[in-house]
């Protein structure tokens, strides 16, 4: 939606524009791509963007396992939803990078964390490709046609915030990225009644169990904060949990952060309040 | 078995892709947990599919079987009858599908194989629309929910026919054993599912599984709306073992507009239409109950 909305903010200054989101899962938190392409002239290439100008980045956390800035022009320039200076943060190249603290601004206006739209002020900021006063304007059309007005005059203000909050600088890259394309084996090349055994590749764990090398813990906004002189070891947590992170001890509970996506149940349900969300 | 008598192998495992909050993540791991190792699964196209089993990565650690979208009981009456072969009659083979999978796409398969009284145990998690697709509409889908094929405008709001009675089909068949279940009643959930392992013939098992991206609720509730949708009687938990009926719990018959405002998808909801629903649950739970009674 924040694609069609910066879209539809280009389309207000007179230029062409298209957005589309990439074709994949739609799950809450897992990675998601969508390009938007900002032309004056009439648009009628159709592709996904391999090159881009500028990328922006909703969790800062993709950093560690995306190459975000795979292809990005020379000069381009990246856009961070993170807490951090443009200067502590290493994407491998050296580039001009805005940072903005998103996540804290739609818990502020929006009430919780949906980050697109303010990231769009920051865009904005950072690169001048289209003005904030159009970006206001294409949220309100986007997300006050789907949501209703309101929702889309408080995503408007979550981009103003996010705007004036963005701090623009150079980042020098020097972390060496691991190659993303690992070789993973064809479907042609595994034995038959695969389904029954575990492979190990040069990508990984195939088969049975294997998904314990995809860590969700980066998925969280919030996560559990655990009291063990509260808990009365109910088990609660562990049968809700819909991530089995939670690990039964001797006289406590474990909480696995590598996996821990931050739903909150656990702390919902707890009978004795010895969970904690914070963030 | 009780609680804390759950083995603490994950046998379907974390590091899976669902939404955080996910209901059906709930009962799947929990299920496994109770059914054991030796367990065969077939799944057709649904959210579990997906999320638990997208090349290259697995979450079960048990034989798994990806099938297509209508046959999920047919496929699994094949693999009951080869273990029944080969002598390995102790494997328990669950078809696990969800709502669309069952009680639209997958029908006329699951009511053959419970018709012919297959040796399988099948699950139904009911998420109340096709989630994994985006958010359709399917036969289970309650009334007045908004669903994306059942927007909300000027002239319909949500969908306007009610629920379809899964269960109750299920029963007409004459099968060994039916039962609802729901993951926030923990005990009653284990229970079900260590009866139905034991049991041979086919077995029928819906789970409630709330999901947080399609009813629009807030991720930490998905065990309270759970809980609400059997204290209202939106979700009644019986079970049907041998042709008796029995009501594992009376619902307390809280006002259906408390599990309403929990959830975003039936904010539409005008006073007219929330009456309807009530009456609609006041009567199904009056129906459930001398149902009950007659097949005691």
């Amino acid at each position: 939606m924040a694609a069609q909305a910066l879209a539809s903010a280009a389309h207000a200054e007179g230029g062409y524009a298209t957005a589309f989101p990439f074709f994949g899962a739609e799950r809450r938190g897992a990675p998601v791509l969508a390009f938007t392409r900002i032309d004056d002239k009439r648009i009628y290439r159709k592709t996904q963007v391999y090159e881009p100008d500028f990328v922006v980045v909703l969790d800062e956390g993709l950093l560690e396992t995306v190459n975000v800035v795979e292809g990005l022009k020379d000069g381009g320039a990246v856009v961070v939803n993170s807490v951090r200076s443009p200067e502590e943060i290493d994407v491998g190249i050296d580039a001009k990078l805005a940072t903005v603290d998103a996540t804290s601004v739609a818990l502020e206006v929006l009430k919780r964390p949906a980050t697109n739209s303010s990231i769009l002020g920051a865009l904005s900021k950072a690169t001048g490709i289209v003005s904030i006063e159009s970006i206001e304007k294409g949220i309100m059309q986007v997300f006050g046609d789907r949501l209703g007005e309101k929702v889309g005059e408080r995503n408007a203000k979550a981009a103003r915030i996010a705007y004036d909050r963005t701090v623009v600088g150079e980042s020098h890259g020097s972390r060496v990225l691991k190659a993303s394309n690992k070789w993973l084996p064809d479907v042609r090349e595994l034995p038959m009644g695969v389904a029954g055994i575990s492979l190990d590749t040069d990508a990984g764990a195939v088969g049975p169990g294997s998904f314990l090398e995809n860590k969700t813990g980066s998925w969280k906004v919030f996560h559990p904060e655990y009291d063990g002189e509260k808990c009365t070891m109910c088990n609660f947590c562990w049968f809700y949990c819909p991530e089995g992170c939670i690990y039964r001890k001797e006289d406590r509970m474990e909480f696995d952060m590598d996996y821990c996506k931050g739903c909150g149940i656990c702390a919902n349900e707890c009978p004795a309040e010895a969970i904690k969300m914070v963030r | 078995m009780k609680l804390k008598e759950l083995p603490d192998e994950e046998l379907f495992t974390r590091g899976h892709t669902a939404c955080a909050g996910c209901g059906a993540a709930v009962a799947v791991r929990n299920l496994m947990k109770v059914l054991g190792k030796r367990t065969m699964v077939v799944n057709p196209a649904c959210c579990l599919l997906i999320f638990g089993a997208t090349y290259p990565y697995l979450a079960w650690k048990v034989p798994f079987h990806h099938v297509a979208f209508e046959n999920t009981a047919a496929c699994a009456t094949g693999m009951s009858r080869a273990m029944k072969v080969r002598g390995k009659e102790d494997t328990v083979v669950m078809g696990i599908a969800g709502d669309g999978g069952t009680a639209d796409i997958g029908i006329q398969a699951l009511s053959g194989a419970a018709e012919r009284n297959e040796d399988m145990l099948y699950v139904m998690y009911d998420n109340e629309a096709y989630m994994n697709t985006g958010i359709q509409r399917s036969g289970s889908t309650p009334f007045g929910a908004w669903t994306t094929t059942t927007p909300v405008g000027k002239v319909k709001a949500g969908k306007a026919d009610f629920k379809k009675d899964m269960p109750l089909i299920m029963m007409a068949h004459n099968v060994p054993y039916v039962a609802t279940a729901s993951i926030g009643n923990i005990q009653d959930f284990i229970n079900k599912f260590e009866k139905a392992r034991n049991m041979k013939g086919f077995r029928y098992i819906q789970v409630f599984t709330p999901c947080p991206t399609g009813w629009r609720h807030d991720t930490a509730k998905t065990i309270e709306v759970a809980k609400l949708a059997v204290d209202t009687g939106m979700w009644t938990l019986y079970e049907c073992e041998n042709g008796k009926v029995k009501i594992n719990r009376k619902p307390k018959m809280t006002p259906v507009s408390e599990y309403l405002k929990v959830q975003g998808r039936f904010r539409h909801m005008k006073e007219e239409d929330v009456r309807k629903l009530q009456d609609w649950v006041t009567s199904k739970w009056e129906a459930d109950e001398r149902y009950a009674q007659c097949r005691q």
